[in-house]
């Protein structure tokens, strides 16, 4: 067995695989590949981004049975749920605050009630409530009534339980919440947050045990929304897409190499670089930062495709009769320059300060160094002298692309025209929305969104944000900013829930004396048939009130509910707090704007202003990275091939990139990040054809023919993987797969169009 | 008996019928449920007193009652202040025009609520299984002068709602006691044409 050396290398390399992973910690954060924020705004986004409370609310909806069953089935769902530590607040509709905490709520209702307002207290609004309590008295719903009435007949704890329950955005039938269809909400948020995918997924896989649980009638669907699923969808989807792709292009791949190197061996051959490759990316990005991103992971696996380059060129270019250690060495100078040029490329990402985009380049150049010198110094050892037996090119094809060199006029007017063109058309459509990147598949985005539509939560657009040493302050920064926006929007803010100390204090002190009151009780009594006695224990609370100390975020305890309304309104931040405020219904948004100019500390973030600011300055820092990468690869070009040589190839890499993002444009597409991390890798792939061709004028005709071979199963075997990669639907799949593609056909044209002519010694090196 | 005259509504010659029958029956208690029972729909006026602690005189109210079976009730407030209260299968729906009051309480989800209306309906259905699933039940009297008492199982509610007690003639209910802490309520029903 001639082979069974490359077969030990790649046992070896795929076994050291899992080892390796194994002591590499993966993470999965998709902003880690958002820039580095500048303005206070933008570090607040992408805060709010990575753990704001949207990013940990399930939201699920029950339908396809009677409303009754379903009310029944989210009833039973939200008994389980609550109880499971995992979730900080399950609600379905159904009112269910416990006992503790409404006993806790009630004795505290003259200190947060919005109702207890001093006019409740006077003897005509006295009346009024006392008449209200006779005509509840009289009605079916009189134990209710009774049981609070005479303790709190002005009513603060029920007003303070109404202005809690979402403004009843969502109508409640069979006491819950039922949307049209009928569809019943149930909405759940998770103690871990949004980015946390394990804890996410065994969230999800609660609710649907609690919906298995609940003994769904015949025909009732959950349907679940929310970041788990999020995560759990998109790698599905981007898993299906890859390993549908992989197997796909494995066999046309395979059947390529089988083809023209008449042995299936070919594939076990390119699979060595690129095992070496990717295992000294993972070692380096590894120890250099502690963790491995999962799309630095991803990206930079398929940037690595390129050393499949590596083992063709060496395998292809060896001459008849020449021992493959000799080919290795031959062809050293210009693989070290492709690579070198290509991890030069890739040098301005690590300084581009993106967490992600550091990793994946520094994955990348790894993988290069690694995958050249395996093939340089490792194949050769484990393949027999003579390689691989290669089938020579059709020779017509042969003959009409080594001749293209004599239209090099038309090709570099083709170039200028379509230059001209694109800046004409004033060059291709950036990518402003964020969720274009997102691998999260449409039809779950569109469920969320009515999801969310249903359930009522705002679609919020502005938030208003305030730092403050304590909580009290930040309280009552809330309450201050609200009061002054009052005017301009609708504002949600913690302080609605549990004011401010400061406010407590002054509402308890506005209550009236004991004696005023009850004079005033007594007058409001005239006439009606209660017994003198009957307000008693609502003169004895007031009493008690007016000696509370105020309810302050530490005791929370306590008040499950309550706390876990305010959490996302309210919340620590290092040794600071930090208070938000939703408006909603906004009627100006300039005088709005204004306003908070004029509130000293007060942040106010356009959501979807400052995420389209962000995009832009991710894409404008990426263009200019390119740009100094690609000022790098010239110089290293220059240095290795002079200056005409440089310039020739340096102009088909960029002609190739101006024909890519020009075909790119004429099909619609906008540019996101992905496109340009493709272009960098096309870059070096077009880098090695350009090299290799342009070897080829000092060379003799059938040395041409051979290096014109290799690149072809370049190009070829690029072509299959990216080119069913341009396919998919994900949208990292799609824009990596379609730029390379068109950008590698054009690269290769272009490479044999602007090699040196037949004997053109203008070129040699 | 008074409900029995000869232009009565049908309901009342049914309930009639079936008196000979349930009187042969051993269990006086299964005798006038299945006197119950063959009522299908009945209609009925009433007049309620309800005493309350906190108050110096009981509240007085009057209206109307309509029985479906198997699982229809309806209770209609006309004075003092007009309210609809309709139980139907698992759903409770109190409606109080003057103040644009309008609530639908699923039963299942109340459990408190439950036993209560139960004690009402389930005595109209003649279905003594869901009367005893709530309450602990005992009766006294014969069919033709009949007193259920229901003490609810709930303990919880039992804090609440100590005694219900139900007096009929027969296939009619007459009269309905609630005794619990918001004080004693005295509904008595009388047929209407």
């Amino acid at each position: 067995m001639r082979f069974w050396r490359v077969f030990a290398a790649i046992a070896l390399l795929a076994a050291a695989f899992p080892l390796l992973l194994r002591h590499v910690e993966l993470r999965s954060d998709i902003t880690d590949f958002l820039p580095a924020a500048t303005t206070d705004e933008a570090a607040f986004l992408l805060q709010e981004l990575r753990m704001g409370a949207a990013t940990r609310l399930l939201i699920a909806g029950i339908e396809g049975a009677a409303p009754e069953d379903l009310a029944r089935i989210s009833r039973s769902m939200a008994q389980r749920l609550v109880d499971d530590p995992r979730f900080a607040l399950v609600s379905n509709g159904s009112a269910m605050v416990g006992d503790d905490e409404a006993a806790l709520l009630f004795a505290h209702r003259y200190a947060l009630s919005p109702a207890a307002m001093p006019e409740a207290f006077t003897e005509p609004a006295l009346r009024a409530a006392l008449e209200g309590v006779l005509d509840g008295l009289q009605s079916s719903a009189a134990p209710l009534v009774r049981r609070f009435a005479f303790a709190d007949p002005t009513g603060a704890f029920l007003a303070m339980l109404r202005g809690w329950a979402g403004e009843g955005r969502i109508a409640t039938e069979n006491g819950v919440w039922m949307a049209p269809g009928p569809r019943a909400l149930v909405l759940a948020q998770t103690r871990a947050a949004g980015m946390d995918t394990a804890a996410q997924q065994q969230a999800v896989a609660a609710i649907r045990d609690a919906f298995v649980q609940a003994a769904p009638t015949q025909g009732a669907r959950l349907l679940l929304s929310g970041p788990g699923i999020f995560a759990a969808e998109a790698a599905a989807t981007v898993r299906a897409d890859v390993q549908l792709v992989s197997m796909l292009s494995f066999v046309l791949v395979g059947g390529f190499l089988f083809w023209r190197y008449r042995s299936p061996m070919m594939l076990a051959v390119v699979a060595v670089p690129l095992a070496a490759g990717t295992l000294a990316g993972l070692a380096v990005v590894g120890t250099v930062f502690g963790h491995v991103h999962g799309a630095a992971l991803g990206f930079g696996m398929t940037m690595l495709g390129v050393v499949d380059d590596y083992p063709i060129l060496l395998v292809t270019n060896r001459a008849p009769g020449e021992p493959l250690r000799d080919t290795a060495r031959r062809i050293w100078p210009t693989l070290r320059l492709a690579v070198a040029a290509a991890v030069a490329g890739l040098a301005p990402m690590l300084a581009s300060g993106f967490p992600g985009l550091v990793q994946l380049g520094l994955f990348a150049a790894s993988g290069l160094v690694a995958a050249a010198l395996t093939t340089r110094f490792l194949l050769p050892a484990l393949l027999p002298p003579e390689g691989l037996p290669v089938r020579p090119l059709p020779e017509r094809m042969a003959h009409a692309l080594l001749r293209l060199p004599a239209r090099r006029g038309a090709v570099l007017m083709l170039l200028a025209l379509v230059a001209v063109g694109l800046a004409a058309t004033g060059g291709p459509r950036l990518e402003r929305d964020l969720a274009a990147l997102s691998p999260v598949p449409e039809p779950v985005r569109a469920l969320d969104g009515a999801l969310r539509a249903q359930v009522g939560a705002p679609d919020v657009r502005v938030v208003l944000a305030l730092r403050a040493d304590s909580a009290e302050a930040a309280l009552q920064g809330a309450e201050r900013v609200a009061a002054a926006l009052a005017g301009h929007a609708t504002i949600d803010h913690a302080a609605r829930y549990l004011p401010s100390a400061a406010t407590q204090r002054a509402r308890l002190a506005a209550l009236p004396e004991d004696a005023a009151i009850a004079a005033r009780i007594a007058a409001a009594r005239e006439g009606l048939p209660f017994r003198a006695t009957a307000f008693d224990p609502f003169l004895a609370d007031i009493a008690t009130a007016r000696g509370q100390p105020p309810l302050t975020p530490a005791d929370l305890a306590a008040a499950p509910l309550l706390a876990a309304r305010i959490a996302p309104l309210l919340r620590p931040e290092g040794a600071a707090w930090r208070a938000l405020l939703l408006p909603t219904e906004i009627r100006d948004m300039a005088a709005l704007r204004a306003a908070a100019t004029g509130s000293p500390g007060l942040l106010l973030v356009d959501i979807k202003g400052e995420t389209e600011a962000l995009l832009a300055a991710n894409t404008t820092a990426a263009v200019r990275w390119a740009g100094i990468g690609a000022l790098a690869v010239l110089l290293l070009l220059a240095g290795g091939r002079g200056l005409v040589g440089g310039a020739r190839i340096a102009l088909a890499l960029g002609g190739a990139l101006l024909l890519t993002f020009a075909a790119l444009a004429a099909l619609g597409e906008a540019i996101t990040i992905f496109h340009l991390t493709a272009a960098l890798l096309l870059a070096g792939v077009g880098m090695d054809y350009a090299l290799f061709m342009s070897r080829s004028g000092d060379q003799d005709d059938e040395e041409a023919a051979r290096a014109l071979g290799a690149v072809i199963t370049c190009m070829v075997t690029t072509l299959l993987t990216f080119g069913l990669l341009a396919l998919c639907r994900t949208p990292v799949l799609h824009a990596t797969g379609l730029t390379v593609t068109i950008g590698v056909a054009c690269a290769f044209m272009l490479a044999c169009a602007l090699a040196p002519r037949r004997g053109d010694t203008t070129s040699s090196a | 008996m008074r409900q029995a005259g000869r232009d009565g509504p049908r309901w009342s010659r049914r309930a009639l019928l079936a008196l000979p029958l349930a009187a042969q029956a051993p269990d006086p208690l299964a005798a006038v449920m299945a006197s119950l029972r063959a009522v299908p729909a009945s209609r009925a006026t009433f007049v309620e007193e309800k005493q309350v602690p906190e108050l110096d005189r009981p509240i007085v109210s009057r209206g109307t009652l309509a029985w479906r079976a198997p699982d229809r009730l309806e209770k209609r407030t006309l004075e003092p202040a007009p309210e609809t209260f309709l139980v139907e299968g698992d759903r409770l729906v109190l409606e109080r025009p003057q103040r644009g009051l309008r609530e639908t309480i699923a039963l299942d989800a109340a459990p408190e609520i439950r036993p209560l209306v139960e004690a009402l309906r389930a005595t109209l259905a003649g279905d003594i299984a869901t009367l005893r699933q709530h309450h602990e039940v005992s009766f006294s009297g014969e069919v033709a002068q009949w007193r259920i008492t229901l003490v609810p199982r709930s303990l919880r509610l039992r804090g609440a709602v100590q005694r219900i007690t139900l007096e009929g003639r027969g296939g009619v209910l007459a009269v309905v006691e609630t005794q619990g802490n918001d004080g004693r309520t005295r509904l008595m029903a009388t047929p209407a044409p």
